[in-house]
């Protein structure tokens, strides 16, 4: 392969969605080539072994949310995908007591039972309320969001679908639906349960990745993406891709390779080339030049056009509004190696909620108060973190006897504010060591005496993830998941159909609909209108609900 | 008073502004219409409190700035009340004058984000004029089919707004779809950089709400606000007079008005409302019952047996914690703050330096807590008349309604003493000149209006709890469950502040019912 290479299209990032986007335009003939600026391909959905011997899922770290069609579609088991089921999680408290969750509705109305016994049925009416918002919503994944001010048929149909299905709910579940997708998650918990505990367990769910409190209006939508997805037609259900979650993207990769891509590691994006309003192809920063008429960014919208596009090449209201799109990064990542499995005195013998996922945050105050430190550009005091310990059930990702602990942890700032000044070069190592030293504390009331078994820890804030995967600020979803960053908003009112100002040019990461989340839909979508502009639209599958 | 019955065609429970609109929009069609006020003042959150409360001519709210102009006519309102401009304060003293569009400093300069907040201005006002078409109609139920007339003049009406919406034009329309649901915070600093302006933007917004700048759907809260046009308007003599207006209108159109007459109960028969009792035994028939009281207290006093249980809940449920207070101060001087010339003192004086400032004001609330650096809406009603009894009419942002063993005095002398030192920082000396001063938290507000939670809305505008699932989902038309039992106040579409609306909607819609 020579330097100047021609293909059909060029992906840039081999993130999820980019290699998603990939594998559908191969299948469908076109010659396609994916460029990556790290020497490993898989962006936030990746297994890195960090120390010898630990395999870590050092970004993205449970999988639910990958699109069932998409793993069929693109014959990922095949390739090497398997994921493998966890069941249940729980809360400690600093009491020594806990909150379990299981999948066995028996066991778990016990232990709701035993926090509240008004919060069993609570929880009937909670899980039906979810299930029915997910059932609505899921249709809408796979679907390009329709551009509400447009005439054309395409798009008009796409109203109408969203209008039929609102009206298939009749006005009493419409205004549901309308209330469920504006109000906070802990409203919402208020209005079912009574036990802060529970609450506080579930609450997590509706923050994670957000720049948003508990209380924030609109959070209650995110604890969909917390149920919306299925392992082999679970629907709710997580998993632990085996192998780690790179293990998702190297099956893309092998899936994409398969039917003739090629994938071009070690060098990033410097610049999309354009001529006369349509893409001409990429110029990397290694020197290398490829071109094709097609090229299609995995990148989130921002680094997109603001850092590789040359702002001449766009109208300057879509500047403006790109530059306005909000990716505040606010999670944090520390990956364990553990020499030992941890102890968990308040947990039985046995239980095998500890292969789920752990929290130690036990009140909607405490996680609001949470996000009220991150306004202020700190770490949150008593940080919310979401923690597994997955070699329990996938011991591939450690040695022998010996396990790996994965800690996702709101709320981490951006622009940390150190001395009055909020800036993300305050990241240093003494300011990571204390973060982890914050979450450590926190974790001492479910596993006391945790730090005498680590072995290695990676610690992470947004300002790390924007330098290694590229996601702008560390934001995980490549844009917040607000009302008006979504649907038709996302990324940018007018250009919601992946499509961008420059011909030829697409956007195929989390930045477009439906979101982030390791889904495959939006890569999936864009590859439907790129295969549809091209004219080979009837080689997408279509999907019916 | 003695066991006698009376008969009306309709009975109003609660005697504010809300309630005297329902009665008068019915009256003026003709029915024999009766409005019952537990206490001896009307009013509600207008009343300037009865004999016991110290005499400041506008007590609890302060300003008009959401009255409805077609209630307004409607009514016949003789309302007297002068335009105010409004200055949002700096610490700095670089104070920014806001009129309208315009945004000026105190030497006549125009601020450095002038041009982009006049543009701002003028959109939200264009998408606030729109929905606010929204605002008198009952919302719409959708629940027939299209060939369905009532559905079908619900569908019109939408259309309506939907066109208007297109006939913005598809920049605009995009605009609207993207900023209705998003926070005030991020609009404004956005397009103006956080300081004054912004941040005057900001507590507009919120003023009332359990919200900071910050929380998605703050920007509606706005529009709302914006819907009539947002003219500032201060009743000369206070909102007194303005009571009188409303307590006149309903008068002349031949409302009875009834003083310390506190209703025990609802009487219901047969899923029918037939009328009220009072607390000293009077029994009233009506053919309709309005309240505007809001949703629990009215479920209480029809008696819960009545309701389906899911209603009921649904009715505990409702977000209803106010978070805004009120200080009032008799003074023996006028204030005076510094960096802001005479003239400007009669206008409404904002302390809300930036966006961020109102949301550090906010998150102390969510603790059950006061920040010490709280927002300010302040009149000087007698700043122009120097020689004449001084006061302070200040709305505080945020207080706990709530707050963790109560509103002790400890409590409410802290809480006052953290407002008088932001207040000392701005008008250096204000503290020396104070001679007599109120603080009423919203504990205070509950126990004086009957809003539950002491709520500036009645319950919260979050847009969860708005239009057709205001108040709740399943009774959002003004009929309150039981046949002929409405409600009337602010907890009922479009919502609060002195608007209007929700009483003359639900007037309306008794008389399309049939109720009468």
């Amino acid at each position: 392969m020579g330097q100047h290479d021609t293909f059909d299209a060029i992906i840039a990032g081999s993130g999820h969605n980019g290699l998603t986007t990939a594998c559908y335009l191969a299948r469908a003939g076109l010659r396609v080539l994916v460029v990556e600026k790290n020497d490993w391909i898989g962006g936030a959905a990746v297994s890195r072994s960090l120390h010898d011997g630990w395999t870590y899922s050092n970004c993205s770290y449970v999988c639910s949310l990958l699109r069932r069609e998409i793993i069929r579609d693109l014959e990922l088991p095949r390739f090497g995908l398997q994921v493998i089921p966890y069941e249940g999680g729980a809360t400690f408290t600093r009491e020594g007591d806990y909150f379990a969750y299981y999948s066995d509705h028996d066991a778990l109305n016990r232990e709701l039972a035993r926090q509240n016994p008004r919060d069993v049925d609570a929880y009937e009416r909670f899980s039906q309320a979810v299930m029915r918002q997910c059932r609505f919503i899921r249709p809408f994944l796979l679907r390009t969001a329709p551009d509400p001010t447009s005439l054309k048929p395409r798009d008009l149909s796409e109203l109408l679908y969203l209008v039929k299905k609102a009206n298939d709910l009749g006005a009493r579940e419409l205004g549901e639906t309308q209330r469920f997708w504006t109000m906070s998650i802990a409203d919402f918990l208020d209005e079912h349960f009574e036990s802060d505990l529970v609450k506080a367990h579930i609450a997590g769910g509706g923050i994670i990745g957000t720049g948003l409190g508990v209380y924030s209006p609109g959070t209650a939508y995110v604890l969909l993406h917390h149920y919306m997805g299925d392992v082999d037609g679970t629907i709710g259900a997580w998993g632990f891709a085996r192998g780690g979650m790179g293990s998702i993207t190297q099956a893309l990769a092998a899936s994409f390779e398969s039917s003739g891509g090629t994938i071009v590691t070690g060098s990033g994006i410097d610049q999309f080339l354009t001529k006369g309003g349509k893409v001409t192809g990429v110029a990397l920063e290694n020197g290398d030049v490829y071109h094709a008429s097609v090229v299609a960014s995995n990148m989130d919208v921002r680094r997109t056009f603001i850092n590789h596009t040359a702002e001449s090449d766009l109208p300057s209201e879509f500047v403006t509004a790109v530059k306005r799109f909000k990716t505040r990064g606010s999670s944090g990542k520390i990956n364990v190696s553990l020499d030992r499995f941890p102890t968990f005195p308040a947990a039985p013998d046995g239980a095998r909620f500890l292969s789920g996922d752990m929290h130690c945050s036990t009140s909607l105050q405490e996680l609001e108060k949470a996000y009220d430190d991150w306004k202020v550009g700190r770490w949150s005091q008593e940080p919310y973190f979401d923690m597994l310990i997955p070699t329990q059930i996938d011991p591939t990702m450690a040695p022998p006897g010996k396990h790996m602990m994965t800690v996702f942890v709101q709320y981490a700032p951006y622009d940390l504010e150190v001395d009055g000044v909020r800036s993300p070069d305050n990241w240093n190592e003494t300011q990571r060591q204390a973060f982890a030293t914050c979450v450590f504390d926190k974790m001492e009331q479910a596993c006391p005496g945790i730090r005498d078994h680590i072995l290695h820890a990676e610690v992470r804030s947004p300002y790390e993830l924007e330098q290694e995967v590229g996601l702008t600020e560390g934001n995980i979803f490549q844009g917040e998941l607000t009302f008006d960053q979504l649907l038709f908003n996302r990324p940018v009112p007018g250009y919601a159909q992946y499509r961008t100002p420059i011909g030829g040019m697409y956007l195929v990461g989390s930045s477009t609909h439906p979101g982030g989340g390791v889904m495959g839909a939006p890569g999936a979508n864009a590859a439907r209108e790129i295969l549809r502009d091209v004219g080979k639209g009837q080689a997408m599958p279509v999907y019916t609900d | 008073m003695s066991n006698t019955t009376q008969n009306f065609d309709a009975v109003i429970i609660g005697g504010g502004h809300n309630g005297l609109t329902a009665a008068t929009t019915l009256a003026r069609k003709g029915h024999s219409v009766c409005v019952l006020e537990r206490s001896s003042v009307l009013g509600g959150m207008m009343s300037v409190g009865g004999a016991e409360a110290p005499s400041f001519t506008s007590r609890l709210a302060h300003l008009l700035y959401n009255l409805n102009p077609k209630v307004e006519r409607e009514l016949g309102l003789r309302l007297n009340a002068r335009n105010l401009t409004t200055v949002s304060l700096a610490p700095n003293g670089e104070h920014v004058e806001i009129d309208g569009g315009k945004a000026r400093m105190m030497d006549g300069a125009l601020h450095p984000k002038a041009v982009a907040f006049a543009t701002l201005q003028t959109r939200l006002q264009r998408f606030a004029t729109l929905l606010s078409r929204l605002s008198l109609r009952t919302p719409p139920k959708l629940s027939g089919s299209w060939t369905d007339p009532e559905t079908f003049g619900e569908l019109m009406g939408l259309a309506g707004i939907g066109l208007g919406l297109k006939g913005m034009g598809k920049v605009e329309m995009r605009e609207f779809l993207r900023a209705l649901l998003t926070n005030v915070h991020d609009l404004m600093v956005d397009d103006l950089d956080d300081g004054p302006l912004a941040g005057a933007m900001a507590a507009d917004a919120v003023r009332g709400s359990f919200s900071g700048p910050k929380a998605p759907g703050t920007l509606f809260s706005l529009l709302y606000r914006l819907g009539n046009g947002a003219n500032l308007r201060a009743p000369v003599g206070g909102m007194a007079s303005a009571v009188a207006a409303f307590e006149d209108a309903a008068a002349r159109a031949g409302c009875v008005i009834k003083r310390q007459s506190a209703v025990r109960s609802v009487l219901v028969q047969g899923d029918r409302v037939h009328g009220v009792e009072l607390d000293d035994g009077t029994v009233i028939h009506a053919k309709a019952v309005l309240s505007s009281i809001g949703p629990q207290a009215t479920i209480n006093l029809a008696g819960i047996q009545h309701f389906d249980v899911e209603i009921a809940r649904r009715a505990k449920n409702l977000r209803a914690k106010g978070t805004a207070g009120k200080l009032n101060l008799l003074l023996k001087a006028r204030p005076e703050f510094s960096g802001l010339p005479a003239p400007l003192h009669q206008a409404r004086l904002l302390i809300a330096p930036s966006s961020d400032y109102v949301e550090h004001a906010f998150n102390p609330v969510k603790y059950g807590s006061f920040s010490e650096a709280p927002t300010l809406e302040i009149l000087l009603p007698n700043a122009h008349t120097p020689e004449t009894p001084q006061t302070l009419s200040a709305v505080v942002g945020y207080m706990p309604h709530d707050p963790p063993g109560g509103w002790t005095d400890a409590l409410r002398t802290k809480a006052e003493q953290q407002i008088m030192a932001v207040l000392e920082a701005y008008a250096p000396g204000i503290g020396d000149r104070v001679q007599h001063s109120e603080l009423l938290t919203p504990t205070d507000i509950q126990t004086e209006t009957g809003a539950a939670g002491g709520h500036w809305h009645h319950g919260e505008m979050g847009i969860d709890q708005i239009l057709n699932v205001r108040p709740i989902n399943g009774m959002a038309h003004y009929q309150c469950g039981v046949e002929g039992l409405y409600l009337c106040g602010a907890s009922a579409h479009p919502g609060g502040d002195i608007n209007g609306a929700p009483g003359r909607n639900s007037a309306l819609q008794a008389l399309k019912d049939g109720a009468l």
